[in-house]
């Protein structure tokens, strides 16, 4: 039932973590001619929607049902199965993706452990003080962006979510905000700030403690960092609700993995005498909800190790370890094959997902893309579920095939038993 | 696995159609009691052992964003209990981790290995309801539902404050029908939205410091009339102002009374229980808050017990968390949830030697032991916030087996117990027909759910069958049998089947008018489409409204 022409309003963007849900794709002779709303790089995340539908194994085309078949085997017979969560897939294939590991009893991650593990491990030890977007949008009269002016990788969360709209509490918008920014070294708050405080990123930490010590009405030799800090200080405490934003992913601000779990400490520290958040900025392609997902089924957010029959948090052992050591033999990659953490010729692959067979995998499937030619539900940046449409469908269902290759896999254990 | 079958001899208790300890046969047939079967249906020998309808939760937190952001920084404790696949014989078996907040597939094995078979999330945002929903899509075996927080939502305050009840009533019914939710569910009224405004603090269900015109009694009663007047099954569901505090009980009391003459079920009774306050050191309101539910049928509660030992906290009442956090020093997790709750979590100890911990543990067993009215004293822990839901076979125990409860009662600190009615002494032992009212026939009666909690012809059949054994714990822990829709699902002790679950939800009618106002307040203040708020339907049918209460 290929939708050849036509309007398709409310589809949600998973080009970055701020998941816009406004976007009207226009379809003209099935093809995407345009995603009225998206930013650029939504609409190069969209595309025209053409999408390879190839799937290959053996080194020849076959068909989708010979290709599972096959990859069912390899995968059942493998010592050591990594499934791996690519990005833009759904929640529901991502739920059959990590089935298919703990029926091979394999090792599954996604993209957190290589980007963002310091701050889940963070918030193991310490928890967090988060809020959904729509609070800040509604409420934060101040927000702190620590390095990171979001219109770069984030482009429409400043009119979106902050600073710009007006809110429940913030008639005014932008004006009834104050936005500090910090600078941290080369990574600079939005340029239009009303408060700006440079950071050399040696002293980003001691930055923080100074920052924590103040709000906690110590002064603890926050005179050396001069007045800038003091009055960053005040107004913190001085703000009914204070949103501290820093970009999680990396490449943005100068690595430090201590950074979230300081500033979760500060936004801990501030809710003593007013109310405050400090929300990660988080790139697109639902990789919350692969977060999600292996929570709820395993307990775990990534890293997780089935080989003892059980879900084991593995942080220190992840997918790259594993395959480096020879620990791995076959690989899952469920979703788009980009920015593996591991070779992807080192070990046995098959690859199910948007242009899986553009990636030299011995077996290969190509799907649609979640959001642009099968439905489900997506994760914002801030947990919240969103739903994806499917302005063009066509193209094989990633869900249906890694359901169908969970099945299989089931099967041929069962018969086994 | 046949669709016929005869559970021959065993001793049925039944409270709902009267039946108490009777030894008859219950004759299931297509997933339903039946009358009668033919004499050479398949037989199952339940001589000697005890039937009860299925266990039913009526409050636990088992699903959703908040139960998952629990899991996320529980690491430690899952790593110690970790859950291989069972071996199943009809579904592809999951392993898992437990701890206090096990994994969605250990949550439907334990449930289910324990003889419960229908559970409710307690406390679910609107907006995170497709979360819910895929939660308990890999939640095997047990039927499902979940309440909806409505008491701090910004737009219902705005209505409830400029006196528009009747679109409040439509709003409630759009929002339920929405996210597929079951009921209306209250957190701390009005209190949520302060805490996000910095006021700490609510100081009485007639506070006026949120919205103007949106008291807390207010709140209570614009949501009690909804539910009435939407003919829900389940009756507003409310956790009530000042949870935890000292001296608390008077608020509780406040609360039922705003709401007399009104159908209201108040959750987790026992945190809402305590006397003292104002300087003076906590006490125990049981005995206070008992005799008005005893006086009052239209009030049902769920006790809300503190079993002594690891719990997780998980609420709504985010200003609840912060307290906890700040004087326990544990990790805390906070999550404001746009214009409509909050969200905060503590991982806790309840430990023997803690003053406040072991008053609590006495005041919800006070409430339990001094109730005249067990259909409308549920068993619950709040799970996990004053324990696990493993732990129901322990707390069933402590009821029924009064040597042991008072073994157990010398063992804590006594400081804050002198003048409680537990430590002056209660006798009472609960029957087995008192447990199967309060944890199967009195929740099914409080969420009107007229298929489950009973063995009567055209139930659900939902069935546990116990071996006797003088540990009564162990009894419960480990049910022979239980029966889901019919299916033998836990054979000899083992778990053999996880057939999916079916979803409880409602979708009551409303005046299409409020959609154009709530559509311009979507455009204003909602960063989700309008469009794209309500979930799919779920694949089952939904409750019917306007049959019950
Ligand atoms: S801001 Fe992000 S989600 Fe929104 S349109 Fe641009 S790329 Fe898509
Ligand atoms: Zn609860």
């Amino acid at each position: 039932m290929t939708q050849m022409s036509g309007l398709v309003e409310h589809v949600t963007c998973l080009g970055c973590g701020c998941s816009c849900d406004d976007i009207v794709v226009a379809v003209r002779d099935g093809r995407i001619a345009e995603a009225r709303g998206a930013c650029a790089l939504g609409a190069s995340w969209f595309g025209d929607g053409r999408v390879p539908a190839i799937a290959r194994a053996g080194g020849s085309n076959v068909s989708i049902d010979a290709a599972i078949d096959a990859a069912a085997a390899l995968l059942d017979e493998a010592r050591r199965v990594l499934v791996f969560l690519g990005t833009d897939i759904s929640c529901e294939t991502q739920r059959a993706a990590v089935e298919v590991a703990d029926t091979v009893r394999g090792v599954v991650d996604g993209i957190s452990s290589s980007s963002v593990a310091s701050g889940i491990l963070a918030a193991q030890r310490r928890g967090r003080v988060s809020a959904t977007l729509g609070e800040i949008r509604n409420r934060a009269d101040c927000i702190v962006f620590w390095g990171t002016d979001p219109s770069a990788r984030y482009p429409r969360y400043a009119s979106r979510y902050a600073p710009e709209p007006a809110g429940l509490f913030l008639p005014n918008g932008r004006r009834s905000r104050t936005i500090v920014a910090v600078d941290i070294g080369g990574a600079r708050g939005p340029a239009d700030a009303d408060v700006r405080l440079e950071v050399p990123p040696e002293q980003e930490l001691d930055t923080i403690a100074a920052l924590r010590a103040s709000v906690a009405g110590r002064s603890l030799g926050t005179e050396r960092f001069g007045p800038a800090l003091a009055d960053v200080a005040r107004r913190l405490a001085a703000a009914r609700y204070v949103a501290i934003v820093y970009d999680a992913e990396p490449g943005a601000l100068p690595a430090q993995p201590a950074r979230a779990e300081s500033l979760t400490a500060l936004g801990q520290g501030l809710n003593a005498g007013t109310r405050a958040c400090v929300t990660p900025l988080r790139g697109g392609g639902n990789r919350i909800g692969a977060e999600a997902v292996l929570t709820w089924q395993t307990g775990y957010p990534m890293t997780v190790d089935f080989s003892r029959g059980h879900p084991r948090f593995r942080p220190d052992d992840g997918p790259r370890a594993l395959v480096d050591a020879g620990a791995i033999d076959a690989a899952l990659v469920v979703g788009r094959p980009l920015g593996l953490p591991f070779a992807i010729d080192a070990v046995h692959t098959v690859a199910v997902g948007p242009a899986a067979s553009d990636a030299a995998c011995e077996i290969a499937i190509d799907t649609g893309v979640a959001g642009v030619h099968e439905g489900g539900t997506a994760f914002r940046m801030d947990d919240l579920p969103l739903p994806l449409s499917a302005p063009l469908p066509g193209p094989p269902v990633a869900a249906d095939i890694v359901r169908t290759l969970a099945q299989r896999i089931g099967a041929r254990r069962a018969r086994r038993s | 696995m046949s669709d016929r079958l005869r559970i021959t001899g065993g001793a049925v208790y039944d409270p709902a159609n009267g039946v108490d300890g009777d030894v008859r046969d219950v004759c299931v047939l297509d997933g339903r009691i039946v009358d009668a079967l033919p004499t050479d249906a398949p037989r199952l020998d339940a001589h000697g052992m005890v039937v009860m309808p299925g266990g039913i939760d009526i409050h636990a937190h088992i699903a959703g964003s908040s139960v998952n952001h629990a899991r996320r920084i529980l690491s430690d404790e899952r790593t110690a209990d970790p859950t291989a696949a069972p071996a199943l014989r009809d579904a592809v078996p999951r392993s898992g981790t437990g701890g206090t907040v096990p994994s969605t597939f250990t949550t439907g094995y334990r449930y289910a290995g324990l003889g419960y078979t229908t559970v409710f999330d307690a406390a679910v945002a609107p907006v995170s309801a497709r979360d819910t929903h895929a939660q308990l899509d890999d939640t095997p075996i047990i039927d499902a539902g979940f309440f909806a927080l409505m008491g701090n939502d910004a737009y219902l305050l705005q209505q409830v404050a400029a006196g528009e009840r009747d679109r409040a009533r439509d709003y409630t019914a759009w929002l339920l029908g929405a996210t597929g939710a079951y009921a209306i569910k209250i957190v701390n009224p009005g209190g949520v939205e302060l805490w996000k405004r910095n006021i700490r603090t609510v100081k009485s269900i007639d506070d006026t410091s949120g919205v103007p015109g949106a008291t807390p009694r207010a709140i209570m009663e614009t949501l009690a009339d909804a539910a009435a007047t939407l003919a829900l099954p389940h009756p507003v569901h409310i956790h009530c102002n000042n949870l935890g505090l000292p001296g608390n009980v008077s608020t509780t009391l406040d609360s039922m009374r705003a709401l007399s003459g009104r159908r209201a079920h108040f959750a987790h009774a026992q945190f809402h229980a305590y006397a003292g306050g104002n300087g003076k050191p906590w006490a125990s309101g049981a005995k206070q808050l008992i005799a008005y539910i005893n006086a009052h049928d239209e009030v049902s509660i769920d006790v809300g017990q503190v079993m002594l030992g690891h719990a997780t906290t998980v609420t709504a009442d985010g200003a609840v968390e912060y307290l906890l956090h700040a004087s326990s020093g544990r990790r805390w997790v906070n999550v404001d949830v746009e214009l409509e709750t909050g969200c905060g979590i503590v991982p806790y100890e309840y430990r023997d030697a803690a003053a406040v911990a072991a008053l609590q543990w006495v005041v919800g067993l006070e409430l339990f032991l001094l109730s005249e009215d067990p259909w409308r004293v549920v068993l619950s822990t709040d799970h996990p916030n004053g324990g696990a839901f493993t732990s129901y076979p322990e707390l069933i125990r402590l009821l029924m087996d009064r040597a042991y409860r008072d073994d157990r009662l010398k063992a804590v600190n006594q400081k804050l117990l002198a003048g409680s009615a537990l430590a002056d002494g209660l006798a009472r032992e609960y029957t087995l027909r008192e447990i199967a009212i309060i944890t199967r026939a009195g929740p099914a009666r409080q969420l009107g759910l007229a298929n489950k909690g009973h063995l009567g012809a055209g139930a659900d059949a939902d069935i546990t069958i116990y071996a006797r054994d003088a540990n009564i714990a162990a009894m419960f822990s480990t049910p022979r049998y239980v029966i889901k829709a019919g299916e033998l699902v836990v054979e000899e002790g083992q778990l053999r089947r996880a057939p999916p679950s079916r979803r409880l939800y409602v979708r009551p009618p409303y005046d299409d008018a409020v959609m154009r106002d709530l559509s311009a307040w979507f455009e204003r203040y909602a960063t989700i489409a309008l469009a794209n708020y309500p979930v799919a339907p779920p694949r089952d049918a939904p409750v019917p409204v306007g049959a019950g209460a």
